[in-house]
């Protein structure tokens, strides 16, 4: 191999799905596709391979009805779409490595039974462990789970089957919009552990309807306004903090609308928790408007509390948590319990959400259990937890309504990740996500920082509960970031044709402002260190492996203008304290990622790359209009 | 002024005035990355502070009395009491705005 680096060009997901539709559109248009000789084509839109797109004409108007045949009766999975004599009909609901058995079902009766055969879906693919089901467990609904570590999101039905999976690492929130798409975030990593440049509005056959892009990136989670708009979990890309802003997007154009920074309510350091840095001081995992109250609350992990703001204003209300070290000024914000139960304060919870009647839930993921470092508890001897308080912001006072997973200790024990989500009164799904076992007790290092040790287990369990009773219970291997309960169809378009929409812009990635002063040695970048580019429209990634300890830097230099710009890149192992999602951590700790967005950007530049004491050409040239 | 010290010399030094001690270990790529910047801020603030690096690996009772848990951390302190301390890379205007906060 010769010196220098491997670069390519690579086209986005939403150009490459917009050119995939037209030529299947200039396919089925063509043709003369009836009910008895459909158009198919499986995995359609390239990232769900259990799905398909089936389409044909009728001479007159009518109705059809989608059956994917399940394992038995039970497992059926159908959809009636409205009248019309072009049938546009996703399919959804495949099983994997299989012959599927597909019925379409004309208003007046005439039908047509199809099989569609699927491949198998690799090692992506969560394993099940034990599905268990009691007879109130209803069944339309399959069980979604986005990533933690390796395997991607995917769906089990009642079963435990498979039904739903994309082969793209697109990870945390999955929030159904009220068109019937939902948002989770790209598969576009900003910057390692986890900060992703956005959100993909998408149907369940895979389709990207609007990719968001957002200046300061996207984490964990977002929230569709009653106007559409989005709030979304953000930060500042040069900002010396992290995960401490959230943005309103404007729904139909991307922009930025309006912006709440945490450091103005809150003062960094102020509570840590265990797991605190001064750089990810707050960690916020979750938000959640209420409209009642015009109130954004709020799940801040490093702080082991839910905090609560004006939507106008941005000022903190109160704050969910244990008191302890928090400064006498802040005090008065916080709850005095009260009531004759059980209570317990969450640590480093996840996933906090407002019910209809003001309470508020959370999974508590209990880890440390202490604000206190002398009194921090080992995850062995820890327990996790889905709650729900009942708040007095009259009197300041808090009362403990509800709980499970104390009583299962450690076997249920998450010290990162989970979720709730409230169905209804004494109706709750409790999702412990994150339960990581090395050898026989809880481990106390996450999974992700240690992908081939044979002493590591992960697992993740998903309990579905109505009036204190278990109705569901799935085990699966590996760690899950949440879990939802969604239909695959709803009653809206369930795929709008026509190419995506990429909206909004990429932030400005942050620069050294210090200069190593070095002369271009001419030589190029060895070949020992790996190096790759990817370029995209609006950004490039390099990629590389360098020894720990080693000094590092990217620079691009236009030598017509003199212009330059240097990026300094990180060769510390084990930098990353929280890993709600470790899915882009690579297993050799010396590889290296920094993704540099165009913006801000303006000419024609050599990539450089300083290492130790030399700077290296790599003989490509990234171009910014 | 910005020089490596020994222990013998930090504790000669830290007593006299406002002073930035970085703990540094030369097997970390962020802490060679700071040395350039602390080189810049010593341009920019030139005698109003004195910059004393502490090598972290040679110097372990420093760490301990410290209490210095990782690197790079820098510390600044006036005639040897600390003001405030941050870990990790930091970038110039951070570090020059942190020494300007706490100038005469």
């Amino acid at each position: 191999m010769t010196d220098g680096i491997i670069y390519t060009y690579c086209k986005g997901l939403v150009k490459r799905q917009a050119e995939k539709e037209s030529q299947m559109m200039a396919e089925w248009k063509s043709g003369d596709y009836t009910l008895e000789h459909p158009f198919i084509e499986v995995n359609p839109y390239l990232i769900n391979p259990l799905s398909a797109l089936v389409v044909f004409r009728t001479e007159e108007e009518t109705s059809v009805t989608v059956t994917v045949f399940g394992r038995e009766k039970r497992g059926n999975i159908s959809h009636t779409f409205p009248s019309a004599r072009e049938h546009i009909v996703p399919v959804l609901g495949l099983y994997a490595d299989c012959k599927n058995t597909v019925e379409l079902r004309l208003h007046e009766g005439r039908s047509h039974t199809l099989c569609i055969e699927t491949e198998s879906l690799g090692e992506d693919v969560p394993q099940l462990v034990s599905m268990k089901t009691e007879p109130e467990y209803t069944s339309d609904d399959l069980i979604f789970l986005t990533p933690s570590l390796n395997a991607l999101a995917t769906a089990f039905d009642y079963r435990g089957d498979v039904r739903w999976h994309l082969t793209v690492p697109v990870v945390f929130d999955m929030k159904r919009l009220k068109n019937g798409n939902f948002l989770i975030g790209t598969e576009r990593l900003l910057e390692l552990p986890y900060y992703m440049s956005g959100l993909y509005e998408m149907t369940m056959i895979g389709k990207i309807i609007k990719e968001y892009r957002i200046p300061g990136g996207y984490h964990h989670d977002q929230w569709e306004m009653e106007n559409g708009d989005i709030l979304v979990l953000s930060e500042d890309l040069r900002s010396a903090t992290v995960e401490d802003e959230i943005v309103l997007l404007d729904r139909d154009t991307g922009d930025v609308k309006k912006k709440w920074d945490l450091k103005d309510c809150l003062r960094p350091g102020d509570g840590p928790s265990g797991g605190y840095t001064a750089r990810d001081w707050f960690h916020n995992n979750a938000l959640w408007y209420d409209k009642n109250s015009n109130t954004i609350t709020l799940c801040g992990r490093h702080t082991d509390s839910i905090i609560n703001i004006d939507y106008e204003t941005g000022k903190l209300n109160w704050i969910l948590g244990d008191n302890e070290t928090w400064p006498d000024d802040m005090q008065k914000y916080f709850f005095r319990p009260v009531g004759e139960g059980d209570f317990d304060w969450p640590y480093e919870q996840h996933a906090c959400l407002v019910t209809p009647d003001g309470d508020v839930m959370c999974f508590d993921n209990g880890h440390y259990r202490s604000k206190i470092r002398e009194k921090f508890l080992l995850n062995r001897d820890s327990f996790s937890r889905g709650v729900r308080y009942r708040l007095n912001v009259e009197d300041m006072t808090i009362e403990q309504l509800w709980q499970y997973g104390k009583e299962r200790g450690e076997e249920f024990f998450s010290s990162y990740i989970g979720n709730v989500e409230y169905y209804g009164e004494d109706h709750y799904l409790v999702h412990s996500g994150g339960i990581q076992y090395y050898g026989e007790h809880a481990s106390e290092k996450p999974a992700a920082l240690l992908p081939d040790d044979p002493n590591m287990r992960s697992e993740s369990i998903t309990v579905e509960i109505l009036r204190d009773k278990v109705i569901m219970e799935m085990k699966v291997t590996g760690n899950y970031y949440r879990a939802e309960k969604l239909s695959l169809y709803h009653e809206a378009d369930n795929l709008p044709l026509g190419p995506g929409l990429i909206l909004g812009e990429m932030g400005v990635t942050m620069e050294m402002e210090t200069r190593i002063p070095m002369d271009n040695s001419g030589e190029l970048l060895p070949y020992r260190y790996e190096a790759s580019v990817t370029e995209e429209d609006d950004r490039f990634t390099f990629k590389a492996i360098f020894e720990g300890g080693q000094l590092v830097m990217l620079m691009l230099e236009d030598g017509q203008s003199g212009d330059e710009h240097g990026y300094f890149i990180s060769t510390s192992k084990n930098k990353f304290t929280a890993l709600c999602c470790g899915t882009f951590i690579e297993k050799d700790p010396r590889n290296v990622t920094l993704s540099v967005n165009k913006a801000g950007l303006k000419g024609t530049y050599d990539l450089r790359v300083i290492v130790d004491d030399k700077k290296y050409d790599t003989g490509v040239q990234i171009c910014c209009l | 002024m910005l020089k490596e010290v020994t222990n013998a010399e930090f504790r000669e030094s830290v007593n006299q005035g406002l002073v930035l001690a970085d703990f540094f270990s030369s097997t970390c790529g962020p802490c060679k990355m700071l040395s350039y910047i602390l080189g810049d801020v010593d341009k920019t603030c030139g005698e109003k502070v004195m910059i004393l690096k502490v090598d972290f690996d040679k110097n372990k009772d420093l760490v301990e009395e410290y209490e210095v848990t990782g690197y790079p951390t820098l510390i600044l302190m006036r005639d040897g009491k600390e003001l405030v301390r941050k870990s990790g890379l930091q970038q110039k205007p951070v570090i020059v705005g942190m020494i300007e906060e706490y100038m005469d």
